[in-house]
């Protein structure tokens, strides 16, 4: 897997406003585009069907947008991490922009499992004068009904100024919760226990940092 | 006009709809001239992810952003969950580039890609808040213009449109659109824009300026419209866009976020098919055959790689693989491509022209399905069809496939042609099973086992402007018995048998043949709940039982009745510039089981095109005559590179296009309004991708 002979570009970039509401898979394939309109010289996978050597860090819910997501891009020549980055955003929309690029080391860990701890910051349609955090939020997956508890998930307090509500969850390798399940059942919870009003509702949702363990 | 921005509207309604990047706009290489004086909406009748793939609303957006002081934005069809909030919330149908409402442009074109998005014409007029009739329309509502395939038998779509245009919409649109423009200015009433258009711009047609007669005057008439004025044109002759061949092939484009069914740059690289299949209306629609030059294509694919990222190019046309230049065109491009992981795929691929050498200019490493279309079983079915393919074209592609390493093979065949005996049915059977021996045969005997052949039946449509336009379509009970003797009579396992849904050819063979009387049944059946796919039923089932015996229709009768070539037919007045006389005498050749050659290649078939258009067959190198002949048989309409310089950019670096290994792969036939109406995107299965067809 890991050709030395290649450059492993670890890109960051933003994804706002209207386009928080594209699929991981409408981003992945977006940005590859964006890499081929750059004109980068991005490494080729050998075999049945060759693609571009890329890999996505962790998905984002539909409707929830990033300030400091990324992605690694396998390059088979080096180009200055400046130059890199100035010909992404040259090729990239203002709503999916690249921030910054630097090289990194092949044995670093992949992608899509370097940084499982997330923060999120979320505006709210106008300020509850209190949060109920709920202790267990139920999804559906593939039809099943499964019940996450909170406490697994949930690393430290949820913050909450005025309309701005700020909190942080790790996945595990077992699973996840998702920010955008644990936010719905966050303001059903505060809105039941009368601290909001009905129709209690995200404005903005975005996550804004990703870290290690 | 200041118009609205239903931005704010709209995006609380996305959070709990499927595909909100449909709807988002922002997309990369979409063009905003929201301050241009002159606004026009271009609509696909259909989501998103159909309508924007389609090339003819690419090149007429373009166009239109092209002329001085005008502006073109898209607008798709919602899909149902959307469409219901939308009504539910009271929000109009909107354009992408502003959010603006439809009903606030200057001008709203909708395409007519194929008789099944007649209900979707309604829902759009509809959910934009435009008076469904043409008569009920006031001053300030915009000019409702259609175009596109469809547009060869208007009348079933007559009332709801203030124009029609016929033919190839590059010049014509803006032409019309500038007029609009000038009469709006001038103060000019509707009525007046209407009967100008009729008068000035070729190829436009407006139903409201014709007296719709009964059948008896009709018949004595010779035909069914008589104009209401004097300058009004009694016959309506296509429009064909001379300048095509010397145009640039690089047609800018929208890259969508969400996939959409041809998600990929589009290089048309010719225009016109003149092989002369006598079902088919796209071959006697784009006449004459136009190409462009190797370098203007190529350039094309350079430009539009760079500019888009895209990972696959396709080089469109009905009949790519006729260009008299192709094997240049694949060699550069493939180098082009070299390393880059970029496939070249080439769709509608003749099954007499893929020999050898096609076999290794199309193969890659990724060998997906292949489809070939010999269309009958038997050689004197295909006769009469006048495909022009033999048993031995099939089984010389088969073996250059096979050897080249492909595994899989779709066959493609209609069922219900003109003069089709049983005899003809078992022969699909036939051929399918020695195509599989073939196969077989040309693959190393460790790899026999995943050889696959399977057969895609379509039941045969009777098109307006072809030879065939005078035949009935058999009844979908008659389809069912010949499947099912298709699939008795094929004893092979690794044969299987595929079939398209005779309710929906039947719909398909009501539109295409019936008169302004559809209209109101079209009408009806969206009232009662059609919309996309779901309205087939509303002709088959009880509430299409319903809709006919309320209007007093009889379906059955136009689609599957036989007529009489000397009976004047309801689209008369319209004309693809292929002569009447010529499509009769085509008919007469199929009843006597005699071919007509290729004009591209031989001799002219006097179909008429070039003399009524005043345009030439333009080849960039001669098309070689077909085995026996030596030396190019005379044409006088066909010119050899009476093209000129191209107008094009200059090409970009290879290296911009980054990286090698050419891929072939998928192209399936998803018409685009331009292109191959014979296959409906509700043929041969929405957007399956993953074949190379070849007709």
């Amino acid at each position: 897997m890991a050709d030395p002979r290649l450059f492993r570009l670890r890109v960051t970039f933003r994804e706002t406003g209207r386009l928080a509401l594209l699929s991981h898979l409408e981003v992945a394939r977006a940005l590859e585009r964006a890499v081929r309109r750059a004109g980068l010289p991005y490494a080729v996978s050998q075999g049945f069907s060759p693609h571009m050597r890329i890999a996505f860090g962790a998905a984002l819910p539909v409707g929830v947008g990033g300030t400091a997501e990324f992605f690694d891009l396998f390059l088979t020549d080096y180009v200055a991490p400046d130059k890199a980055l100035a010909a992404l955003q040259e090729a990239s929309p203002a709503d999916l922009y690249p921030t910054a690029a630097r090289y990194i080391e092949h044995k670093d860990p992949a992608a899509s499992v370097a940084c499982p701890v997330s923060t999120y910051e979320v505006e709210l349609s106008e300020a509850p004068r209190a949060l109920v955090v709920p202790e267990a939020v139920t999804v559906v997956r593939k039809k099943k009904e499964k019940t996450l508890a909170v406490a697994d998930y949930l690393v430290g307090p949820v913050a909450h100024q005025g309309a701005r509500v700020t909190f942080t969850l790790v996945s595990k390798p077992t699973g996840s919760l998702r920010a955008d399940a644990f936010a719905r059942e966050l303001l059903a919870a505060t809105v039941a226990a009368g601290h909001g009003a009905e129709g209690l509702h995200p404005t903005s949702f975005l996550r804004v940092e990703q870290r290690a363990e | 006009m200041a118009r609205t921005n239903l931005w704010p509207r709209v995006e609380p309604l996305l959070a709990s709809i499927e595909r909100p990047a449909r709807y988002l706009n922002h997309e990369w290489g979409c063009v905003v001239k929201d301050d241009a004086p002159f606004q026009f909406c271009m609509i696909y009748p259909d989501t998103y992810e159909l309508g924007q793939a389609n090339q003819a609303v690419r090149i007429l957006v373009n166009a239109v952003n092209a002329t001085e002081g005008m502006g073109a934005e898209r607008a798709f069809l919602p899909a149902v969950d959307m469409a219901d909030l939308m009504r539910d919330a009271g929000v109009p149908l909107f354009s992408l580039e502003s959010c603006a409402p439809v009903a606030e442009f200057d001008a709203v074109g909708i395409t007519l890609p194929h008789e099944l998005a007649a209900t979707n014409i309604l829902e759009t007029l509809d959910l934009a808040g435009i008076p469904l009739h043409s008569d009920e329309r006031a001053e300030e509502d915009p000019i409702v213009l259609a175009g596109g395939p469809c547009a060869y038998n208007p009348e079933p779509y007559a009332p709801f449109f203030d124009v029609i245009l016929v033919g190839e919409g590059e010049e014509q649109l803006p032409e019309a659109l500038s007029l609009i423009r000038t009469l709006r200015a001038e103060g000019a009433p509707r009525a007046d824009i209407l009967r100008a258009l009729a008068r000035e711009v070729g190829g436009a047609y407006v139903p409201s300026l014709y007296r719709w007669r009964d059948e008896a005057e009709a018949q004595a008439a010779g035909s069914w419209v008589e104009p209401l004025f004097d300058d009004v044109p009694p016959v309506v002759d296509k429009r064909v866009f001379e300048g095509f061949a010397t145009s640039d092939a690089y047609e800018p484009m929208v890259v969508p976020y969400t996939e959409v069914v041809h998600d990929r740059l589009n290089v048309e690289v010719l225009r016109g098919c003149a092989r002369g299949c006598r079902f088919c209306q796209a071959g006697m629609m784009y006449r004459p055959v136009r190409e462009r030059s190797a370098d203007n294509i190529v350039s094309a694919v350079v430009r539009g790689l760079a500019d888009t990222g895209y990972d696959e190019v396709s080089l469109t046309s009905l009949s790519s693989t006729d260009h008299s230049q192709i094997a240049e065109i694949l060699t550069r491009v493939n180098g082009a491509c070299a390393g880059t992981g970029v496939r070249v795929s080439v769709p509608s691929q003749r099954l007499d022209a893929f020999g050898v050498e096609m076999a290794e200019l199309v193969a890659g490493q990724k060998k997906g399905g292949l489809t070939f279309a010999p269309e009958a079983g038997t050689q004197r079915l295909r006769d009469v069809i006048n495909k022009n393919v033999t048993e031995d074209d099939l089984f010389s592609a088969i073996d250059a496939a096979f050897a080249a390493g492909w595994r899989r093979c779709k066959l493609y065949f209609m069922v219900g042609l003109p003069t089709e005996t049983d005899d003809d049915i078992k022969g699909i059977a036939s051929l399918a099973q020695r195509a599989y021996d073939r196969a077989k045969a040309a693959v190393p005997p460790e790899q026999r086992g995943s050889v696959r052949m399977s057969v895609s039946c379509a039941v045969f449509v009777p098109k307006a402007q072809t030879p065939f336009q005078w035949d009935g379509q058999i009844s979908p009970e008659e389809t069912l018995r010949r499947v099912g003797l298709l699939k008795r009579s094929v004893k092979y396992k690794a044969v299987d048998v595929h079939y398209h849904d005779p309710a929906t050819s039947f719909v398909e063979a009501v539109m295409s043949r019936g008169g302004r009387e559809v209209a109101a049944w079209v009408e009806e059946a969206w009232r009662r709940g059609a919309r996309f796919d779901a309205w087939t039923e509303h002709f088959n089932g009880e509430g299409g039982t319903g809709a006919a015996e309320a209007l007093g229709r009889d379906p059955p009768a136009d689609a599957q009745t036989d007529i009489a070539t000397d009976y004047v037919l309801p689209w008369n007045h319209i004309t693809a510039a292929v002569s009447p006389r010529f499509l009769a005498r085509e008919r007469a050749r199929a009843a006597e089981g005699v071919t007509t050659p290729d004009c591209t290649f031989e001799q002219c078939s006097a179909c008429g095109a070039c003399p009524t258009l005043g345009a030439d067959i333009q080849l960039q190198e001669e098309r070689p005559a077909t085995a026996g002949e030596s030396g190019v048989a005379a044409n006088p309409y066909r010119t050899v590179r009476a093209t000129g310089p191209v107008a094009v950019g200059a090409p970009s670096a290879p290296e911009a296009v980054a990286g090698a290994a050419s891929e072939p792969e998928a192209a399936a036939e998803v018409p685009e309004a331009l292109h191959d109406p014979e296959r409906g995107p509700r043929g041969e299965g929405e957007g399956s991708s993953e074949e190379e067809a070849m007709a």
